[in-house]
């Protein structure tokens, strides 16, 4: 397997507070990877340190053989990433947040940006009726599905998504997971997803990554339910993540 | 090659090469179409031109590399043949990415509405120039309102909170200002002596130097540079503090945990600066008296003793109120637009920045207009 992020050795540390300990990660080309982790795990923080926002104490991290140092431009052209809470610039409409990263990366004519942004936002599932709207116009839901686009306008090659569900309704966070497996089963993308979200893990993550003790464990769901680790066994025990975890047995024998 | 026979090959380029058969137009498509290639992909595409009569077959076997965007190019070129009336099609794709496209402009076009048509309007100055008036005093009225709303609301279940805020703001906008002001008003000092001196040289009347730095500062310059300067140091923050909390919601959370904000932001503030101004006039009067005594005394040959003497004796104790009783004014108007420049903050980091324009700018003006109501007020009855 190709490996596009490798992470090795690496150190965080707030304080006296040691997030990451030594931590070792390497995502493969065209998988999702879940991260899961419980509070002050240092999953935002990992996410930070692969897109060169944080700068780890020690250890090092490639992303497409690029060597990712703090601050210093990245391969933001190979990459798209959907924070947390959207991020869209308030002062630019739904369109101009879009077309940004083309114009800043592309010498295309406007009028063809202008196509292939509308084009994203048609991928992420929104009609174009929002596009000159701002972003604080729009609901939850749709500013993720911007965002989206946004990430996905420069036909990245790796996509983090910062817990992209989250404060979404089922129907909508449903329709989200198929959003993402449909654009990474058309399109050759990675994507690396923080998640709290157990029917997305069980249901669109080929890999997990669980953080704990400072390090990660990662397999396929069936290794990691195997494992005895306290946090583990209490994380994927709840009644929500077995319940998850039934339906995704059930579609798999249908 | 078999084309040679029945058709010949008229254009070739790194994507594309084209072969014309009698009904058809084979494009053998080729190479790398990806996003950085689109500028040469849609010049590619519209070098593809059939003659009359001709259909286009797009072939795609080798392709070494698609994206999203290059087959957009590819769509949008299909399209636009389409729209002329040439029948296009593509054959021998592999990637999934043309059926994708289909399937999402398929999935849109069911979504999409008819939008309404627009009615370009007639330009009507004069009715919008009216309009606008008149919206703008509306508005200036409505705020007037908001702020005696706020503050009546704020100080309807007085708590103890409001000491210790009223305190904090007393430092950050008082005390953390006075050492600018006092630089500041001192320069302003030099800067009147200096310009007299020049004057009343020629008459001499160098004598007349301290009186007119002295008078000037403690009725005028003194108060109305503090203003101004506390104006750009704490109108701001307070606009752009508040207009933060509005965005993080941090106003909402104080409400639904039973708290009144109008209470703890403004009020505080209020009270805070109407304190702190009059006591920052008082330090600037001092130091621009100061800045004229240095010139006085240094470049004039008017010695400490007599500057002090001529000072007491041509400033009253009503010339030095005159400036102080407009300080708490000044104060209020400053501290009343900034809050409520932040509170109307409502969605945009944008509008943020335009609202702390706006306290600041507001500000200074009303400080100036008030300055000269009172200066006129003052001279009528004699003040």
């Amino acid at each position: 397997m190709e490996t596009v992020i490798s992470v090795r050795n690496l150190v965080n540390r707030f304080g006296d507070y040691t997030v990451h300990d030594g931590l070792s990660l390497d995502v493969g080309r065209d998988e999702i990877m879940g991260v899961v982790g419980g509070s002050g795990t240092g999953k935002s923080v990992l996410l930070r340190s692969i897109l060169g926002l944080q700068k780890p104490v020690s250890g090092s991290i490639t992303v497409l053989g690029q060597t990712i140092e703090y601050q210093k431009p990245g391969p933001s052209r190979c990459w798209g990433v959907l924070f947390q809470n959207g991020a869209l610039l308030s002062g630019l409409t739904v369109q101009e947040n879009v077309e940004l990263p083309i114009a800043l990366h592309s010498d295309m004519p406007v009028e063809t940006r202008h196509e292939l942004a509308s084009l994203k936002l048609l991928m992420s599932g929104l009609s174009l009726s929002v596009a000159d709207k701002y972003p604080s116009e729009l609901s939850g839901g749709m500013r993720k599905r911007v965002s989206l686009a946004r990430a996905m306008a420069l036909e990245p090659k790796i996509l983090f998504l910062d817990e992209p569900t989250a404060g979404l309704d089922p129907i909508a966070a449903t329709e989200f997971d198929e959003l993402i497996t449909y654009l990474h089963d058309n399109l050759d993308l990675t994507v690396m997803m923080i998640t709290h979200d157990v029917d997305s893990l069980f249901g669109i993550c080929d890999r997990i990554a669980v953080l704990v003790d400072g390090g990660v464990v990662v397999g396929t769901i069936d290794e990691i339910l195997e494992l005895d680790h306290p946090w583990i066994k209490s994380y994927f025990g709840v009644p929500r993540a077995v319940r998850a975890r039934n339906a995704q047995i059930g579609r798999q024998h249908e | 090659m078999s084309g040679w026979d029945t058709g010949q090959l008229s254009m070739n380029s790194t994507y594309l090469s084209t072969e014309s058969q009698p009904q058809r137009l084979d494009v053998n498509v080729r190479g790398l179409w990806v996003f950085d290639n689109v500028l040469a992909l849609e010049n590619a595409t519209a070098s593809v031109l059939p003659e009359p009569g001709q259909e286009v077959r797009f072939q795609c076997a080798g392709l070494e590399e698609i994206d999203i965007a290059g087959a957009w190019v590819l769509y949008d070129r299909t399209q636009q043949l389409a729209e002329l009336g040439i029948k296009s099609e593509l054959t021998g794709f592999q990637a999934a990415h043309f059926k994708f496209l289909q399937h999402i402009i398929d999935a849109a076009a069911v979504r999409e509405y008819e939008a309404p048509p627009e009615h370009p309007e007639q330009p009507k100055p004069v009715r919008d120039a009216l309009e606008n008036l008149g919206r703008a005093t509306s508005s200036h009225i409505e705020d007037l309102g908001e702020i005696a709303h706020s503050i009546l609301d704020g100080v309807r279940r007085p708590s103890l909170i409001i000491v210790g805020e009223t305190l904090k703001q007393l430092y950050l906008t008082g005390v953390q200002a006075i050492p600018v002001v006092m630089v500041i008003t001192f320069l302003i000092g030099v800067v009147l002596a200096y310009q007299a001196a020049g004057q009343l040289e020629q008459f001499g009347a160098n004598v007349l130097v301290v009186d007119l730095v002295s008078i000037s500062i403690t009725r005028e310059m003194g108060v109305l540079l503090a203003a101004v300067m506390v104006a750009g140091r704490s109108g701001s923050a307070f606009a752009a503090a508040l207009g933060t909390m509005k965005l993080n919601e941090e106003v909402d959370a104080l409400r639904v945990m039973g708290l009144n904000p109008n209470q703890i932001l403004i009020i505080p503030r209020i009270l805070g600066l109407v304190i702190a101004l009059p006591i920052l006039t008082i330090f600037a009067d001092f130091a621009g008296i100061l800045g004229g005594a240095l010139i006085a005394v240094g470049t004039m040959g008017i010695g400490v003793r007599q500057f002090i003497e001529r000072v007491a004796y041509s400033v009253d104790v009503a010339d030095f109120y005159v400036g102080l009783i407009k300080a708490p004014f000044f104060a209020f108007l400053i501290a009343a637009i900034g809050t409520l420049r932040g509170m109307q903050v409502q969605s945009s980091a944008e509008e943020l920045g335009l609202k702390t324009t706006t306290a600041v700018v507001q500000s200074i003006f009303l400080i100036i207009v008030a300055d000269a109501f009172f200066t006129m007020l003052f001279s009528r009855i004699g003040f």
